[in-house]
């Protein structure tokens, strides 16, 4: 059963699939075993959902899929200028920016549930030429009877490009969303991507980026708040092919209740790729002994001049710590905020714009004070 | 203020205090000394209600409560302020908000209004400027990179701005050198008043130098074994603590 879904969600061969599902397996069939139909893609988005993305200021430049289909209705994406241009081939959107784009395009995904378990699908494939490109993209449900999504992204990045990506994925416990970046990177170009996974049934990002040209270079923050029955893995897949590229990979974690986290993050230096920089840290915060958090850093090297450095822990929170804010006046509550709060925003920190570093930060420590209890 | 009364406490099964009693009065600087394991650092984190002491016979009232009935954030808030040996660092947790945070926390338990940034602020700099202290500490997270030294100047800062009833230095001296030995005894003083009271522990006579104690206590194997006036530590520096032990010794036969 489950085969039919990762056919669909579908890479790599059938071991190396089976093998990165190792910890979703069971989330996996549990999805396997229900029956959807097709999700309503022409569905009415409710008041208190549209609220949480209609944010000032990306008014004119945004873009609302709804179940997996560019809204019209919901869409307002009067502002994008003559360098975007869209298309549409075999139900692939195609997007291409030729030129710099300061202001940030919002790109809004939304799961919305019928009256039985549904699903849906998108594509995209997106070019950036030359120039500079911001883009937020957001991913949201409405809880109900279930909805399971699936986007597939094809990411260009043309030589000496940049594209700062910020990504949040906001699900109630009912939503599902498996997820494929696939990001190449030219010559001099640059990814700068941040992850931000609140919540979800079962949410999973899988994160392929190739970094091509020489000099290419990846960014990669990422953290994940879990609680309640949630579930969110992550899997980067990050090759050095060409000489002279950098990826630094910040990922952070924490999982309270009964929720699952899941980190894996491969690193392979190509032969060839000599002068390759790799750096990945990923450190991981259980607030409970039913909470689950596994991490895996792999890093494969076949190159002969590499600077790599990696390390992964899962810890509890610092109880000292904890009673020396205790100690000064600040009551348990909010002294566990505090401390998990500074914990997560790190990988914030390379947010320029401070209104949308704000608001991620805004919805983590919502996140975070219900995990409190 | 504060009266402790046949304190027996242990630490990972192991009796570590054996019957302490102790009074301390408003206004009264006393000092705590003792060998190194006498249960110095212990009394300390006892006050303050640190997790990890079991407390099997004894009580300490102060102000009238059961102290260690109080979480310690009550107790912070209800005066008690412990002067940390070995301050943590908080990575990410910036200093100058975490104070915020501390004094209004402390301020709305008591039902007072909560200082807003410019307040809040303004009495930053005042008490920056009454201790010789840069405002880069204020920048930086909570005591992170912070020397030793800038650790423990940054305890007496935070007692300065949260003006304490009952301040407990816990071998605040320890690992200092002469300036900022001079530095926190400065900012002692300078808070001594009728209303506020002082416990500070401490191995060696040197800090008392600088903070002239009303009342010294030789903590030994759990036990106050000897109560004096300021002459007392110097007698301790001449003889060492086996002097003490020694007197008991022919004091029992």
């Amino acid at each position: 059963m489950s085969a039919a879904l990762l056919e669909e969600f579908g890479r790599g061969d059938a071991r190396e699939r089976e093998e990165s599902w190792r910890y979703s397996k069971m989330a996996l069939r549990s999805l396997s075993q229900q029956n959807f139909v097709a999700a309503d893609t022409g569905a009415e988005l409710p008041e208190t959902l549209r609220a949480q993305f209609d944010w000032h200021e990306t008014r004119g430049r945004r873009v609302v899929v709804v179940n997996g289909v560019v809204s019209e209705r919901y869409s307002d994406f009067a502002d994008v200028g003559a360098m975007v241009t869209v298309g549409e081939t075999g139900g692939t959107i195609a997007v291409r920016i030729d030129g710099r784009i300061d202001e940030p395009v919002h790109v809004v995904y939304v799961g919305v549930p019928s009256a039985q378990p549904s699903r849906w699908q998108a594509s995209t494939a997106m070019v950036v030429v030359n120039g500079f490109a911001h883009m937020i993209e957001q991913h949201l449900g409405v809880d109900g009877a279930g909805v399971l999504g699936s986007v597939r992204r094809r990411i260009d990045l043309g030589d000496g490009a940049r594209l700062d990506l910020v990504s949040v994925c906001d699900l109630p416990e009912s939503v599902s969303l498996y997820r494929l970046l696939d990001v190449h990177l030219g010559a001099k170009a640059t990814l700068h991507a941040t992850h931000v996974l609140l919540g979800g049934r079962m949410q999973r990002l899988d994160m392929q980026v190739e970094l091509a040209g020489e000099q290419a270079r990846l960014e990669s923050r990422g953290v994940f708040a879990l609680r309640g029955r949630t579930h969110a893995d992550t899997q980067l897949d990050v090759r050095h092919i060409a000489r002279d590229t950098a990826c630094d990979i910040v990922w952070r974690g924490v999982a309270d209740q009964r929720a699952r986290g899941i980190f894996h993050g491969a690193i392979t230096v190509a032969e060839g790729a000599d002068g390759s920089d790799a750096k990945l840290s990923n450190k991981n915060l259980l607030l409970s002994a039913q909470a689950e958090i596994d991490t895996q850093p792999v890093l494969e090297i076949y190159a002969d001049e590499v600077k790599a450095a990696h390390g992964a822990t899962v810890g509890q929170i610092d109880e000292r710590a904890l009673f020396y804010l205790r100690s000064r006046g600040i009551p348990l509550a909010e002294a566990r905020r505090m401390m998990m709060t500074a914990f997560c925003r790190e990988v914030l920190e390379g947010i320029t714009d401070l209104d949308l570093r704000n608001r991620l930060a805004g919805l983590l420590t919502l996140q975070l004070d219900g995990g409190g209890s | 203020m504060l009266k402790i009364e046949n304190l027996h406490v242990r630490v990972a099964g192991k009796e570590i205090l054996k019957g302490l009693s102790l009074e301390v009065k408003a206004g009264e600087v006393h000092a705590i000394m003792g060998p190194n394991g006498a249960g110095k650092s212990t009394l300390g984190n006892v006050l303050a209600g640190r997790e990890g002491y079991e407390v099997t016979e004894g009580s300490v009232v102060y102000e009238g409560k059961y102290l260690l009935e109080l979480e310690p954030e009550e107790r912070a808030a209800e005066g008690v302020f412990l002067a940390f040996q070995y301050p943590v660092e908080i990575p990410g947790v910036n200093n100058t908000y975490f104070l915020r945070a501390a004094l209004n926390a402390q301020r709305k338990h008591r039902g007072e209004a909560e200082l807003d940034s410019m307040q809040f602020l303004k009495r930053v700099r005042e008490k920056l400027a009454v201790l010789h202290l840069k405002d880069e500490l204020l920048h930086r997270a909570v005591n992170e990179g912070f020397s030793g030294g800038g650790k423990k100047r940054n305890e007496i800062f935070q007692m300065a701005l949260l003006e304490p009833k009952l301040a407990i230095l816990d071998e605040t001296d320890s690992g200092l050198d002469i300036d900022a030995l001079k530095m926190v005894a400065d900012g002692v003083n300078a808070m001594r008043s009728s209303e506020r009271a002082f416990l500070v522990v401490t191995h060696y006579q040197r800090l008392l130098d600088y903070i002239v104690p009303d009342v010294v206590h030789v903590l030994a194997d759990g036990r106050i074994v000897e109560t004096g006036d300021a002459s007392l530590a110097h007698k301790l520096e001449e003889h060492g603590y086996a002097w003490i032990a020694e007197r008991k010794l022919v004091g029992a036969a």
